[in-house]
């Protein structure tokens, strides 16, 4: 125990004062009695009775001894200094992803550890020359914020603790690490406090060597359900209506048994009942109808620790025509695959492609060198573009195919069994792009985005090859129309993870020569934000998207919304963890939560009031 | 107001002749007779029976007679049956000496009846009934007033000397003196430091014949009780103790913080009373009284004890008559 105010020490020469007071004669009542002989035996036999007899008499005498000592103590304001809180230097990182939500710690876990930071500050030394110490706030939510620069001033850290607020994110503690280290570096008995549950921690990129980290570990269980994926398709049997993906993971020890509803728009469109073995996941799919763009919510209806991820949304927007051009001297197979690869499909076909602006969602160049190169998506069959490949462009024949990434979107439920091919282009990766199908010598299939364009580079002539008599060719094309598709990849823009900044390219919005403007967004349960656009702008960046939900977004005369979610398993999992690693071979320790460097006056002034009032009875005890 | 009897030293109303005993109460302490457990061994003839033989009624025994016998005492009516002379014996009675020792200290004199004018009720009854039986009553007041600081004496009212009441107190005899005997008796006034041990001693050994012994006092003596009763005990007196205690000592009223002043001694004591601890204050005066009540029990002493606001005829009819002291 250590004192921050030792001189009030001083005040101790109080005590010997009230000895004197009972040093001084007491002025007692004279009586004339018969005889004091039964008074000597009546004190005599209390006396023999009771030990403390002698003492008693003085119970007074020790009981203001004792409350004097105690506000002596109080006022010299004792603490006790924690290993955790001697650093002249301390940063305090707060975790404030989506799992400090958790409710296994009352109020919460980001509550809970905000506390014990505020016990940080309390213990925080304060004062002139050498002694005094230094803190700095951070919060680590979907990205690190210093909330308050590195001060001695209580009051503003305690503010700045106050002023945090969990959100929605997933945990991204790497750069508030970081930040933290390169903030200490070089500064002698400067430490790191990370207050945290240790769920989705991922530090495994950050490598760091002595760095001073105290891990503070907050929650205690992890009984936790959550909707984990959630995306929306076309129905492949019925075009007109929706295919809902969705699953829900149980990371708790028992059974769960609850309801999953489902709601466009906020109205219900239907509830199923689902149960969830320990540790299980079940994926749920949900057929439904959609008169028109909208949104498409999940909601598991289960009390558990943590609310945030039982609910998920969507945005569906209505499937568009896809415009799709074939440039071809003749390829009935790649027609008629084309033609079949989605309900929507819109196919024309031509001999060369002349007309930079014509509207097509992609075109496909079928062994054909184009007179103008197309500006959107393309699928490159035997096309030699010599501003896509570095070094030059050879030949290969009969090329043996090795290997194909089956986990591309691309490539779903594709195989390249038992294709042979006669000849073809060959030539080195490019960076933009990354080999689909190999073969010893040369990739065959490409797939990659040049700037803001997709390209599909298929190296070889489908007819001089027997894939178009193969299965996977109807299938591979169909995946390629739907990644080609500029909507579809304009869908994934609108469903983002809480914390990540929403991007959309102003293209379509921005008409040429309009001049300024201005996007509204209204964040879930917010109030709305205007963001202005110079009339160079390109995309619209939103970063403030730490809460999840719907953001609505009014664009000029556009009406657009975007959702974003957890949808992280490993933030899901709420199970809390007592070490983190750090890189390859660092590893922290939870730290028992200590009580760094804790007043105790408090209890003191307690304590003494207590004594106050037991020596008030006391003494009117005594005198009833 | 007697000649001669002047106003005790302390405020309290002295009780006069009258107030001393009611005639109701005089009367029927007439009737009662004292008991004695033993033959009177005075060598004065009373009306006692003793174990002397002598002149009486009584008769008691035959010897054979010698030489120089009283023919007067010849039983003639034996010779004439068996030839020989046989002397006929009676009893003699005796007188029983009755001493009473009254505490004249100045402890006792506390209460509201004080316990020296309680003590002094008690001696007077007790030795009216010996009177009345033709007993021979010693009051042996102590402290002795020569042991007494002398008494700041009033000027206003001429007084005798406290020995002059005393001595006239010492062997007193006949119903015909009970007058005057009362009248010594309220002339008393108690004062001074007692020696209860000394002055039991001494009454034991100035008694020419044991006999019964009245000890009337509050037996609150920092010298003990033990060594005074022995030598009575040994004495071969019959020895009734009665423990006059004031109403305030058995249940004080003042409280807080006290210096106690022994009234005789002048010692201090500090101490800090409270009505909490008035229970246990009790308890230790009931632990002194069945002390004492225990230790006369062990040696043949009727004991008892009562406070000064106690009814005299309840103490003198109902409590001395049942535990026999007098029938």
């Amino acid at each position: 125990m250590s004192f921050l105010t030792p001189l009030a020490f001083l005040f101790a020469l109080s005590l010997p004062a009230v000895v004197v007071f009972y040093l001084l004669k007491r002025k007692r009542v004279v009586k004339l009695v018969p005889s004091t002989l039964l008074w000597q035996k009546f004190l005599a036999e209390t006396q023999a009775s009771a030990p403390f007899q002698k003492l008693r008499h003085n119970w007074l005498l020790l009981l203001q001894l004792l409350l004097l000592l105690l506000l002596v103590l109080a006022l010299a304001r004792p603490y006790f200094a924690g290993k955790a809180g001697e650093g002249a230097l301390q940063v305090v990182i707060l975790d404030a992803s989506a799992s400090m939500q958790a409710t296994d710690e009352t109020p919460s876990r980001f509550d809970k550890a905000r506390a014990e930071a505020l016990k940080l500050v309390d213990g925080l030394k304060t004062g002139f020359g050498n002694d005094s110490q230094q803190m700095l706030v951070m919060v680590a939510g979907a990205n690190a914020e210093v909330k308050q620069s590195a001060t001695s001033e209580k009051a503003a850290l305690r503010r700045a603790f106050e002023s945090a607020k969990v959100t929605d994110s997933p945990t991204r503690l790497a750069e508030a690490l970081r930040v933290a280290e390169t903030l200490t570096r070089d500064r002698a008995g400067a430490e790191i406090h990370l207050f945290s549950d240790g769920a989705g921690v991922d530090l495994s990129e950050f490598e760091s060597k002595d760095l001073k980290l105290s891990f503070h570990r907050v929650g205690s269980r992890g009984n936790n359900a959550a909707v984990t994926t959630l995306d929306v398709k076309p129905n492949p049997e019925d075009p007109t209506r929706r295919a809902i993906f969705t699953s829900v993971a149980n990371y708790g020890l028992t059974p769960v048994d609850a309801t999953l509803e489902l709601r466009f728009d906020d109205q219900l469109v239907e509830t199923k009942a689902i149960t969830v073995g320990p540790t299980n996941t079940t994926p749920v799919v949900f057929v439904a109808g959609q008169p028109q763009d909208g949104v498409f919510t999940v909601k598991l209806n289960h009390a558990d620790d943590l609310a945030a991820d039982n609910e998920a949304r969507v945005v569906s927007r209505l499937p568009l025509p896809v415009r799709v051009l074939l440039v071809t001297k003749g390829n009935r197979f790649l027609e008629k695959a084309l033609a079949a690869a989605g309900p929507n499909v819109e196919l024309a076909t031509a001999t060369d492609f002349t007309d930079a602006d014509a509207k097509f969602d992609l075109v496909a160049l079928d062994d054909i060198t184009p007179t103008v190169w197309p500006g959107g998506n393309v699928l490159a069959i035997h096309v030699a573009h010599t501003n896509w490949f570095e070094g030059g462009i050879g030949s290969l024949d009969g090329p043996a195919i090795v290997d194909w990434r089956n986990t591309h979107p691309l490539l779903r439920f594709v195989t390249f069994d038992n294709v042979q091919i006669a000849q073809s282009l060959a030539v080195k990766t490019p960076t933009w792009a990354v080999a689909l199908v190999d073969s010893p010598q040369a990739p065959l299939v490409l797939a990659g985005e040049l700037g803001r364009q997709r390209i599909v580079w298929i190296g070889f002539d489908t007819l001089q090859s027997t894939w178009p008599l193969r299965i996977s060719y109807p299938i591979f094309l169909a995946n390629v129309v739907d990644w080609l598709n500029p909507a579809s990849a304009a869908a994934a823009q609108f469903s983002i993870r809480a914390g990540d900044a929403f991007r959309m390219p102003l293209g379509d919005y921005l008409a040429p020569g309009a001049g300024a403007l201005t996007a509204k967004i209204t964040p879930p349960g917010g109030p709305e934000r205007t963001i202005p656009l110079d009339a160079t702008a390109r995309e619209l960046v939103f970063g403030d998207t730490g809460k999840q939900g719907v953001y609505r977004v009014t664009l000029g005369t556009n009406q657009l919304a975007f959702a974003a979610n957890l949808l992280d398993p490993v933030e899901s999992n709420l199970k809390p963890r007592d070490e983190l690693s750090l890189g390859r071979r660092g590893e922290v320790t939870a730290t028992a939560l200590k009580r760094a460097n804790l007043e105790y006056w408090r209890w003191f002034a307690l304590a003494g009031l207590a004594v106050m009032m037991a020596e008030w009875w006391w003494f009117h005890r005594r005198t009833a | 107001m007697p000649v001669g009897v002047g106003e005790p030293p302390h405020t309290n109303s002295v009780p006069t002749l009258s107030a001393l005993l009611t005639p109701e109460l005089l009367r029927r302490l007439e009737q009662v007779q004292l008991l004695a457990a033993r033959r009177a061994k005075s060598s004065l003839k009373g009306e006692r029976r003793s174990k002397a033989r002598g002149l009486s009624v009584e008769f008691a025994d035959h010897r054979n007679y010698v030489l120089g016998d009283d023919l007067r005492y010849l039983d003639w009516n034996l010779f004439g049956r068996l030839d020989r002379l046989f002397l006929k014996l009676y009893e003699e009675e005796r007188e029983l000496p009755v001493r009473i020792f009254l505490d004249a200290s100045e402890s006792m004199n506390f209460g509201e009846l004080t316990k020296f004018d309680f003590a002094r009720q008690v001696a007077a009854a007790v030795g009216y009934v010996a009177l009345c039986g033709f007993d021979r009553v010693t009051v042996d007041v102590f402290p002795r007033a020569d042991s007494r600081p002398a008494a700041t004496t009033d000027n206003s009212t001429i007084r005798l000397p406290q020995s002059a009441f005393e001595g006239a107190l010492r062997s007193v005899r006949g119903k015909k003196s009970a007058m005057q005997f009362f009248q010594n008796l309220t002339g008393l006034t108690a004062g001074g430091t007692a020696d209860f041990n000394g002055a039991l001693k001494r009454g034991a050994m100035e008694a020419r014949q044991a006999g019964v012994a009245v000890v009337l006092s509050d037996f609150l003596d920092s010298a003990g009780y033990e060594a005074g009763l022995t030598a009575l005990v040994g004495r071969g007196f019959q020895i009734n103790c009665v423990q006059i205690l004031a109403p305030e000592e058995l249940d004080p009223t003042t409280f807080g913080d006290l210096r106690l002043v022994d009234a005789e001694s002048g010692f201090e004591e500090e101490v800090t009373f409270g009505k909490y601890r008035l229970k246990a204050y009790q308890q230790t005066v009931a632990n002194y009284v069945q002390r004492l009540r225990e230790y006369c029990a062990g040696r043949g002493v009727r004991f008892f004890s009562v406070s000064s606001a106690t009814d005299l005829g309840e103490l003198l009819l109902k409590q001395l008559r049942a535990s026999e002291v007098w029938a």
